[in-house]
């Protein structure tokens, strides 16, 4: 079993009262030692004042001492001269029970020693002493009570934090804190907790329309799958009839293990499961490899498929996730630029001395509305041509992953009906790669 | 030729050995293995496959490695420290590199990742019962249509054929495995040499067959390369 730990609350309040306990009970017997030392010097130097006042009157002899006793009242004091008492006031030495505080003069011929009731004093001291003594646990007592309510009052914004965030699921993920004051410690801690949400917000959000479009584009395949299969069923065919139904229900599966497999490998990328293994790559080479790859596909539809490699450009990372990464973005390029179109992939350094790998094309260009969700999975400009095309959605998808796998980002500049200009930038220097977001 | 080696099949029978216990695709597995000839024998379950390994003899063990009660990597693995030699294929839906060494260590000599297309596994049966054997083909044919590896010629009726370096290496895998089907991830694969499923390769695959197709057999009556639909491109006599 855990002991309970105590609220913060509890030790905050306990922290405060300790120190400041400690720190008045130090006070307190300073005071008491230096008001102590200060009376019993006075009292000596009383003392000391009736010492040689009874010397003066001793060596003089000008005076009777028993006059001096008579006259000095309440000292009491003994004059000793070779051994012999040569006088002592009655009722010496002082006993009994008041205390009294002696002091001694002597040389060679005689000694004097004088004494001095000390009973006002140590009631002093007393009464000092019970006075801090009362008064230590009161302001300890105060400290207690004053801390825990101070405590609760600054505390009172996490209580009201907690309460809130309890109240957050992943169904009111719009709730927010309150933020009183931004600039406290509290605020700060609002902010940041506020912003958590968002970015939860806006992930669970994705999620569902991920899990929405998955959902569809799986299904379409599975439907296509089950009514060719049902009406070939219905109807009895002839041979090269059943196998031209066969035949098109395994394109359907095909498309259904190209669908899975590029979602296996986004969501193994994503989640980290796929560590790049990083190694000082040849831009260009990877470029040219890659134009060279695809070229067949621009000849086909006429397109001029230009590479512009200005000099030898190299970054770390993993090149065969750039390298599928740049084949989905040329893919992609190549698939929406229009017969005759033109394509220049480039490879060059940036002014800020990053690597870029750019693949700019003459085709439909992407309106700015669509610029902040096209790398998302399965999200599409126009529904219904790209499916048509045969792409499964997930390409740049694909490419932004592996993009951001090498520590790199990709950017988009296009404009509807101007064409697209993605960029792949990387950078030249080894950097540690950020693996998932 | 192809009826010779169909002949010499049936004079002794390739014995293999399927354990899978998938119900469904252990049939399709046994029917589409016994019309190529095989002679197919089925264990649904690992400790059964072991016994009719220790008690039959295989020339192949097609092995799935999901299995109830015994692993198929454990049977794999006993059966090796017992001396086994019979070449063994695995079939796994795991596909992570780890997996795959796991499995190629454990003594499988080749692996294959679900779903399959059935003529990449047909394929890599053939290539596997084949070790062993030199393999010096310098010439490779099909009816009129011939290939010559080492001065990298292609002939048709007598006539040269101008292929690029990708649609002669394809051509190539083609006649090799010629008779048979092709499926596209074998030719991403072993044309490309691309390892990544996800990429986007199959209009390149098919613009390249198109391609091939105009040289190879659009100028002459007989066609060659047929696409067989769903599944992939074959290249034989058209009756075939």
């Amino acid at each position: 079993m855990r002991v309970l730990a105590p609220s913060v609350r509890a030790r905050l309040t306990l922290w405060h009262a300790g120190v400041l306990a400690l720190v008045i009970c130090i006070f307190s017997a300073g005071i008491l030692l230096f008001v102590r030392a200060r009376l019993y010097r006075a009292l000596d130097q009383q003392i000391g004042d009736d010492l040689a006042t009874i010397e003066k009157v001793y060596r003089e002899e000008t005076g009777d001492l028993g006059e001096l006793a008579h006259r000095m009242g309440i000292t009491r004091f003994q004059v000793v001269e070779g051994g012999t008492i040569l006088y002592q006031t009655p009722g010496w030495p002082p006993a009994g029970t008041t205390p009294y505080r002696l002091g001694t003069l002597a040389d060679a011929s005689h000694r004097i020693t004088a004494a001095r009731d000390e009973t006002a004093l140590r009631q002093t001291l007393w009464t000092l002493a019970v006075i801090l003594a009362m008064g230590v646990p009161c302001a300890i007592g105060l400290a207690i009570g004053g801390g825990y309510f101070l405590a609760g009052r600054m505390l009172s914004p996490v209580g009201a934090m907690a309460e809130t965030a309890r109240r957050i699921t992943a169904a009111s993920l719009t709730k927010r804190l309150p933020v009183e004051h931004p600039q406290d410690e509290f605020g700060q801690l609002a902010t940041v907790f506020n912003d958590t949400l968002s970015r939860l917000e806006a992930a669970f959000a994705q999620l569902r329309r991920f899990t929405a479009d998955a959902s569809h584009e799986l299904r379409t395949p599975l439907t296509a799958i089950r009514s060719v299969g049902e009406v070939a069923l219905q109807r009895s065919l002839s041979a090269p009839g059943y196998r031209e139904v066969i035949g098109s229900m395994l394109e359907e599966v095909d498309r259904l293990t190209r669908l899975v497999e590029s979602l296996l490998t986004l969501t193994r990328g994503e989640s980290g499961r796929i560590q790049p293994t990083l190694e000082i790559v040849n831009l260009s080479g990877l470029a040219v490899s890659v134009v060279e790859h695809l070229r067949v596909l621009a000849e086909e539809k006429e397109q001029s498929l230009a590479i512009d490699v200005a000099a030898e450009v190299s970054a770390k990372c993993d090149p065969a996730i750039l390298r599928l990464g740049l084949i989905n973005v040329l893919d992609n390029a190549i698939k929406y630029t229009p017969g005759r179109g033109t394509i220049r992939v480039g490879v060059r350094e940036t002014s800020s001395g990053e690597a870029a790998i750019e693949v700019e094309d003459t085709g439909l260009g992407i309106s700015a509305v669509h610029h902040g969700r096209i790398f998302e999975r399965f999200y599409r400009v126009d529904q219904g041509r790209s499916r048509e095309s045969g792409g499964t959605g997930l390409g740049l998808a694909t490419a932004r992953w592996a993009v951001e796998a090498n520590g790199g980002r990709i950017e988009l500049e296009s404009e509807e009906g101007k064409g697209s200009l993605f960029r792949i930038v990387l950078s030249t220097l080894a950097r540690e790669p950020l693996v998932g977001t | 030729m192809q009826r010779l080696e169909g002949v010499a099949i049936l004079l002794c029978a390739v014995r293999v050995l399927i354990v899978e216990d998938e119900t469904k695709v252990a049939k399709a597995l046994r029917e589409g293995l016994e019309a190529e000839h095989y002679e197919v024998r089925v264990a649904s379950t690992g400790e059964e496959g072991f016994f009719l390994v220790h008690h039959e003899s295989f020339d192949l063990v097609v092995l799935d490695l999901m299995l109830p009660r015994r692993d198929g990597l454990e049977v794999l693995t006993t059966l090796r420290k017992r001396g086994l030699q019979t070449p063994v294929l695995i079939l796994t839906a795991k596909d992570t590199v780890d997996d795959r060494v796991h499995g190629l260590d454990s003594g499988a000599d080749d692996y294959l990742i679900k779903p399959f297309a059935f003529p990449e596994l047909l394929a890599r049966i053939r290539a596997l019962l084949r070790r062993g054997r030199p393999d010096q083909i310098l010439k490779l044919q099909q009816d009129d249509l011939a290939m010559d590896l080492v001065t990298r010629k292609v002939v048709r009726a007598g006539e040269s054929l101008e292929l690029t370096v990708r649609e002669f290496e394809m051509l190539e895998y083609l006649l090799r495995h010629a008779g048979h089907v092709v499926s596209r991830e074998m030719l991403a694969r072993d044309v490309w040499r691309v390892t990544a499923r996800a990429t986007p390769l199959d209009n390149v695959i098919d613009v390249t067959i198109a391609r091939l197709r105009r040289k190879i057999d659009d100028p002459f009556a007989t066609k060659l390369l047929h696409t067989v639909r769903g599944v992939g491109f074959a290249l034989r006599s058209e009756r075939g």
